[in-house]
């Protein structure tokens, strides 16, 4: 289910008033449900894939627990290996076919589709099984509240990726109906739409028609298009997970922020920081410090850090372009931490130097966005070679409406406005007037304005 | 609660207002814009010609597709026209079916002129193909666009995916799920039970070139017709079904008279290309739709089989394009009820 569907405006409430209504000893069977319904309207089968997870990590969480060192250890690795060996038949399968199909002719593409969000649930369900085994994390006894963990419907198919410790926890909590977290989640529900509806929906369009045939369209247009993407999938991911934070805000359940103004990052190093921090996060405590962390000689540390960002481009999809895309963020944080080892530190960051830094920053990681965007490595240097062949004749033309214009500077308003904050904190103290002032023009903006055709949330493939 | 009350009335209060006033200024600035954007012509249509038309033809491309050989280039709704006293108008638009004409049948007024309604039964799609068509998000939005309802609510329903919005992926892993497991109706010698064995058994070098080597081109135009033609209609879960039994009832209430013009299938090529067995099953399909409609009480104009094979424009694939001759056979043949 879509959370910019009629479907959800119609299942949302009633699961919030019932939710409401029932004790907290019974609210984890409404949740269940709940998810377990709204994971159904993608496709019913793959809800299976769903519990095979759940009862495979909650077996082994309960067993790592129980278990000496040595097969402490196995059962990590048979959960470790369930997981990532369902990832790998449903997502990558095909790709590793194509991989080896040189070496061994007999292999077969198979016919499928992956599951909406399979990544997310996958590395969520990880961790609770690594911190068990780490011995940060209790096993959960009750599979219901387990169970949730993972299904938890407002972010099982485009993260936040929650760790047990925070998720578990909250779900577990008797949240009693608070007006402040109904407002709060109501404003971040409406922001999310607006953002994602309005200007992700409404850019889309453009990239696609500058992708599709890239070669009709001359330097400039090329690079309106690029700039048009990192709009574009931002306000597609922080819009998402902006609505899933407020749809859990609503039933008092406190997701992380999954984004904190990604693109006023003055340095790699800061915006990954900042663009889906628990991804970042993720990769940072069961990847890089496991490794080593910084704590390994230089080799070993840009290898480490390289083999992190190639493995975060692989997580997002099973394509060579994705691994690129990935090793060019390494390449570029690498590079930048180099630089900055030969600038003395008596040396003070000027705001100039931080502009320059952002503005550099946001341009790179544009370009970038090409091996993320393009189907593969062809498409990818068509339109790398269109960016810079100057050429001023085009067959095509790139064009924004007005109004899409015009709510692209209402969103840039707001970014800089939320700059630390984020939308239901900072209206919260906003004048009634004013406060209702944004209310209307955000419906109004999604009402009128938002893309009529349909896009899916682009990290939903993921 | 009394506070929570008083703001959600007010809430409530303010989304009506903002509701009107998008109303008025979406219909009055942006829905002609979306309307061209979701290629959703046909309502201008149905609006214009309700009113000056006695017969409104609604059909997918076979009205109005015709050969560049053609000395005759009107489409088969305007050769009815000049055979017919009666004024004949097309609602038509390339790869439509029965949803969309019942949308658009929805917006005929009570003070149209309009007393017949001539509805193309293309029986190619009632098979999985056309359903589950990598276009058919489009048409389900366009569809939205036909409802008759307030602009602003069809924008509404259009940005909140109030519309049948699977992914093209998804089309096509229900489509090869029903290949591989809907049972076909064929004699039980038959080798093939489904329609993935026939295709594939088809694919394994059925015609072969004087030199040995495999005749590609005829070997995959006949796997298309298994994959297109090779189905049974269900008429329990057919969505076709569905939308063309609303279509009577509709036409019922609005006291229309209702005509379904079976079109006409390249059976000489499915014999010659396949075999007995696929005209057997298009026949079957054929017959069950022909009863069907003929029980409740609609007239079916029969044009299955009058179209030679060579009359048809598109020789390498199935369509119901047809060329002049098979357009004035069809037109005649709709004629004789008209009068």
């Amino acid at each position: 289910m879509l959370f910019n569907s009629i479907h959800f405006l119609f299942f949302f409430p009633i699961v919030t008033i019932l939710f409401y209504l029932l004790k907290h000893k019974w609210r984890w069977v409404l949740l269940f449900i709940a998810s377990t319904y709204f994971y159904s309207a993608f496709y019913l089968p793959y809800i299976l894939i769903l519990y095979f997870i759940i009862i495979i990590d909650y077996i082994c969480g309960l067993l790592i627990e129980k278990s000496d060192k040595k097969l402490k250890l196995f059962w990590l690795v048979f959960s470790i290996i369930s997981n990532i060996g369902l990832l790998t038949y449903f997502k990558y399968y095909n790709f590793f076919v194509d991989v080896f199909i040189d070496f061994v002719p007999k292999l077969k593409h198979i016919s499928i589709i992956l599951p909406i969000g399979l990544s997310f649930h996958t590395f969520q369900s990880l961790s609770y099984t690594i911190e068990v085994y780490k011995g940060n994390q209790k096993a959960e006894k009750h599979i219901g509240y387990f169970a949730n963990y993972v299904l938890f419907f407002p972010q099982m198919v485009a993260g936040p990726i929650e760790t047990y410790a925070r998720l578990g926890n909250e779900l577990k909590t008797n949240h009693k109906f608070k007006y402040k977290n109904i407002a709060a989640g109501l404003r971040l529900i409406l922001y999310g739409l607006f953002v994602k509806m309005c200007i992700a929906d409404n850019f889309a369009p453009m990239v696609n028609d500058f992708y599709n045939n890239p070669t009709q369209f001359h330097s400039a247009y090329a690079w309106v298009a690029l700039f048009a993407f990192s709009i574009q999938i931002y306000a597609d991911f922080y819009g998402y997970s902006t609505i899933a934070i407020g749809a859990a805000k609503l039933l008092g359940i406190d997701l992380m922020n999954n984004f904190n103004q990604p693109y006023f990052a003055t340095s790699f190093y800061q915006f990954w920081q900042r663009w889906h921090i628990s991804l970042t996060t993720w990769f940072r405590n069961y990847v890089f410090f496991p490794l080593g962390g910084s704590y390994v000689n230089s080799l070993k540390w840009v290898f480490n850090i390289l083999l992190v960002f190639a493995l975060s481009g692989f997580w997002h999809g099973a394509n060579y372009t994705f691994i690129i895309w990935g090793l060019a963020h390494g390449f570029f944080y690498l590079t930048e931490k180099q630089f900055l080892k030969i600038i003395p530190k008596t040396i003070p960051s000027t705001k100039l130097q931080n502009i320059l830094g952002g503005i550099l920053t946001f341009t790179l990681i544009t370009l970038i966005w090409v091996l993320f965007r393009a189907e593969n490595m062809d498409k990818a240097i068509t339109v790398f070679k269109q960016c810079f062949s100057y050429t001023l004749i085009a067959q095509s033309h790139l064009s924004l409406h007005f109004e899409t214009a015009i709510m692209f500077l209402i969103f840039i308003v707001f970014e800089i406005l939320l700059y630390q904050s984020r939308f239901d904190f900072y209206l919260k103290n906003l004048n009634i007037y004013i406060r209702w002032t944004v209310y209307t023009t955000l419906i109004l903006c999604i009402i009128l304005f938002s893309g009529i055709q349909s896009f899916q949330f682009i990290y939903f493939q993921f | 609660m009394k506070k929570l009350f008083y703001k959600f009335c007010l809430t409530l209060l303010i989304v009506g207002c903002c509701l009107a006033i998008a109303n008025f200024i979406y219909t009055k600035y942006y829905y002609k814009n979306d309307i061209e954007i979701l290629d959703a012509s046909m309502l201008q249509k149905i609006d214009s010609l309700q009113y000056i038309c006695d017969v409104l033809y609604f059909a997918e491309s076979s009205n109005g597709t015709v050969s560049n050989n053609d000395t005759c280039q009107l489409s088969i709704s305007e050769m009815i026209d000049e055979l017919s006293p009666l004024k004949v108008g097309a609602i038509d638009h390339g790869a439509v079916h029965a949803r969309s004409y019942l949308q658009l049948i929805k917006n005929i007024k009570p003070n149209s002129k309009v007393k017949t309604l001539v509805i193309t039964l293309n029986s190619r799609s009632f098979g999985s193909p056309w359903i589950n068509s990598k276009i058919e998000t489009n048409l389900a939005q366009a569809d939205i666009i036909y409802e008759p309802n307030f602009p602003i609510i069809k924008r509404l329903k259009l940005a909140f995916n109030a519309y049948d919005n699977k992914s093209v992926e998804m089309r096509n892993l229900i489509n090869e799920k029903n290949w591989s497991e809907q049972k076909l109706n064929v004699p039980s010698n038959f080798p093939y039970k489904t329609v993935r064995q026939w295709d594939n058994g088809m694919a394994n070098g059925t015609y072969l070139l004087p030199d040995g080597k495999w005749d590609s081109p005829k070997i995959t135009l006949a796997c298309h017709y298994i994959k297109t033609y090779a189905f049974s209609i269900d008429t329990n879960s057919n969505p076709r079904i569905k939308n063309f039994d609303e279509i009577v009832e509709l036409a019922n209430e609005k006291k229309l008279n209702l005509v379904f013009h079976l079109l006409a299938e390249n059976m000489q090529y499915a014999d010659s290309l396949v075999g007995k067995e696929l005209v057997h099953i298009m026949n079957e399909n054929k017959q069950l739709l022909i009863d069907r409609y003929t029980k409740k009480g609609v007239t079916v104009v029969n044009s299955f089989n009058l179209v030679n094979g060579k009359d048809f424009i598109d020789q390498d694939w199935t369509t119901e394009h047809y060329n002049q001759t098979g357009r004035w056979i069809l037109a005649k043949n709709v004629v004789k009820i008209l009068r």
